[in-house]
């Protein structure tokens, strides 16, 4: 029987140089992620008042209107957002995965334009454009109509930036998810009778749906702790968890409850977080 | 049942001519191979017909009725793809059936066709199956199978068993051929293989470079091709440059007679089946190089005094002399000069 010798060194000594390689990612993960996870975890059940473990944190929070309400408002805006984003960026994915030709390269430049612009800058322009005497309202004004009801300050203005501010990464994503459609399935549609409604609904977006959940993941993980935006164009009250957090920390020098609300939020991103796992991992199944 | 007619077809892509005024006209239940290298137009061609690709010139008739404008989806067509194009989220049924739900059919006349066609190529029971599950030859079964159930006028492939190993491209042609037959449905078959093309088809229509070298039955394109290139690319064909002088072919102790032909350089071109190797005691006009044995046949390569390189078909090849001392004599030949035909062996 003829024996097979494996070179020395190739397979063992690759393991201590990979996990060299891999031992400063992981020892930062552990820092700076599951560290303060558990410390926030082991801070909100064992509070300082407390003798021992106790609920009392989140029993207040989920006692109080005004937290509820924020809650709300974000859950809400991470709805509305994700459904105007993917309402925006699946025809313009489209429209980049089949049009040919020099216009399709300025509308890829026009739709990653917003990557390459702060949020700070953004808002900024909103409030330039869409607030009070923004220029909407002065070309209005010089057309003799009446001022539009600006969006800014109200719950629709972090929806409006935010999906101006997300278009870039959905629609790679969803472009990079058509691409797995290949031509000669949406020739050998089109060649048994299917008009482009058909084709979308029944050809295309089953093979996309991958791609949307983990838009819609990665999206939502995003908003939920979104600050700039939803700080500077949003209501003062009720207020997006983000900035909630924040003026709980550093204006009602609240700590402990600032930690209760991020450990809330971190449950809510867990749960789109697995959601984004399991989208990926269908997508490689695929 | 159906008559297809290209009328002096064109494409062009920039400044490259993909197709160049081609016409040709498909009879009812006439099945046409375009036969070409990479390259040559013929895929083009298909999905001109398809309505996959506008052409620059020409137009396109069924049955009379002009559709060179109508979109894929409303022509009375049907294509099967090279990579079998399956929609991986379906069943074999889902797939085969799709084409038939568009058209909003009863179901009990879905089920009923869909069963018809999976019998057709074979492949009862597969209904359930997803497409994956399924090897590369039943996979464009049933890609064949979605082309069948609607019934189309002409039915176009496209290079279908390219990527099938050679025992099932075999079986699967002559499956093909059979049910072509069967239902008598008007086909264009593009491949860029001589022995597909020539076991296939009821016309052969050579192409080079988007034009037509030669269209016609696959004996008369093997056994007298219009063009140095039809003879090359269409089986093993040897080519000895030579010339004529006198009325005579020449090329080193190589002679043939020719009458009528007008002096000056020729090429002669002759099959391996049709090239007479003996052994000339007295010193011939090529010398013995190799003999390969193909199991049905055996083949020689031969080399002239001139340096020519030629292959002959023997029956059995061990009674010739190594070395220099045969004697070539071509039973069925054809001498070309400047791309067109100038001499043929009597038939």
């Amino acid at each position: 029987m003829t024996k097979v010798r494996v070179p020395s060194g190739a397979g063992e000594s690759r393991g201590p140089l990979g996990l060299l390689l891999v031992a400063v990612p992981v020892f930062l993960l552990g820092w700076m992620t599951v560290w303060p996870i558990l410390s926030g975890l082991v801070t909100t059940l064992f509070p300082k008042d407390a003798a021992g473990f106790s609920l009392e944190l989140y029993d207040r929070f989920f006692s109080d209107d005004y937290s509820l309400d924020n809650l709300r408002l974000t859950l809400w805006t991470c709805g509305v957002t994700s459904l105007i984003l993917l309402a925006v960026s699946v025809p313009l994915a489209l429209y980049l995965r089949f049009a040919r030709g020099p216009l399709a390269s300025y509308v890829q430049t026009l739709a990653m334009f917003p990557m390459f612009v702060p949020s700070i800058i953004l808002a900024f322009a909103f409030i330039r454009v869409l607030g009070p005497n923004g220029t909407v309202d002065t070309i209005l004004n010089a057309l003799g109509l009446a001022k539009i009801r600006s969006p800014y300050l109200t719950v629709w203005g972090p929806v409006i930036g935010l999906v101006w501010d997300n278009i870039p990464l959905t629609v790679l994503i969803l472009t990079s998810g058509l691409g797995a459609v290949p031509n000669p399935a949406i020739e050998a549609a089109r060649d048994v009778g299917a008009r482009p409604l058909t084709l979308f609904v029944h050809i295309i977006l089953p093979r996309m749906w991958s791609s949307i959940f983990v838009v819609i993941s990665l999206t939502i993980l995003g908003l939920f702790t979104a600050f700039t935006l939803p700080y500077v164009l949003g209501p003062a009250s009720p207020e997006m968890m983000g900035p909630f957090m924040q003026r709980t920390f550093s204006d009602l020098r609240n700590p402990e409850m600032a930690l209760t609300q991020a450990t809330i939020v971190m449950g809510f991103c867990i749960l789109f977080g697995l959601f984004y796992v399991r989208s990926v991992a269908r997508n490689r199944r695929d | 049942m159906a008559r297809l007619t290209l009328n002096a077809l064109g494409k062009t892509f920039g400044t490259t001519t993909a197709v160049a005024a081609f016409s040709l006209d498909v009879k009812d239940g006439e099945l046409v191979c375009l036969l070409g290298p990479s390259g040559s137009g013929k895929s083009t061609l298909l999905r001109m017909v398809g309505g996959f690709e506008t052409p620059t010139s020409g137009e396109v008739l069924i049955d009379g009725e002009v559709v060179t404008r109508t979109p894929p989806e409303r022509r009375p067509t049907a294509m099967v793809f090279q990579s079998h194009a399956l929609w991986t989220h379906m069943n074999v049924f889902g797939n085969i059936a799709f084409g038939l739900r568009i058209r909003r059919l009863p179901k009990a006349e879905i089920a009923s066709r869909v069963g018809r066609v999976l019998a057709l190529v074979g492949l009862e029971g597969y209904g359930k199956r997803q497409t994956n599950q399924l090897s590369g030859g039943q996979q464009q079964r049933v890609a064949i199978a979605r082309a069948l159930v609607l019934e189309p006028k002409i039915l176009l492939l496209d290079e279908p068993f390219a990527s099938l190993d050679q025992h099932l491209r075999e079986r699967l042609r002559e499956e093909v051929r059979d049910i072509q037959h069967r239902l008598g449905i008007t086909t264009l078959f593009v491949t860029h293989g001589q022995d597909e093309a020539l076991s296939l088809a009821d016309r052969i229509v050579v192409l080079k470079e988007g034009r037509a070298e030669q269209v016609g039955a696959p004996a008369e394109v093997y056994r007298s091709p219009a063009t140095p290139f039809v003879a090359g690319f269409i089986g093993s064909m040897n080519r000895l440059p030579g010339s004529v002088e006198a009325g005579r072919f020449r090329h080193g102790a190589l002679e043939l007679p020719l009458e009528g032909v007008p002096d000056g350089p020729a090429e002669l071109a002759v099959r391996p089946e049709h090239l007479v190797v003996r052994a000339a005691p007295g010193g011939g006009a090529a010398s013995l190089r190799r003999l390969t044995d193909y199991g049905t046949h055996r083949i020689i390569d031969l080399e002239t005094s001139e340096g020519a390189r030629l292959k002959a078909q023997v029956a059995d090849g061990a009674d010739l002399p190594q070395g220099p001392g045969l004697q070539l004599e071509p039973t069925a030949w054809a001498v070309f000069r400047n791309d067109q035909v100038i001499a043929r062996s009597p038939a």
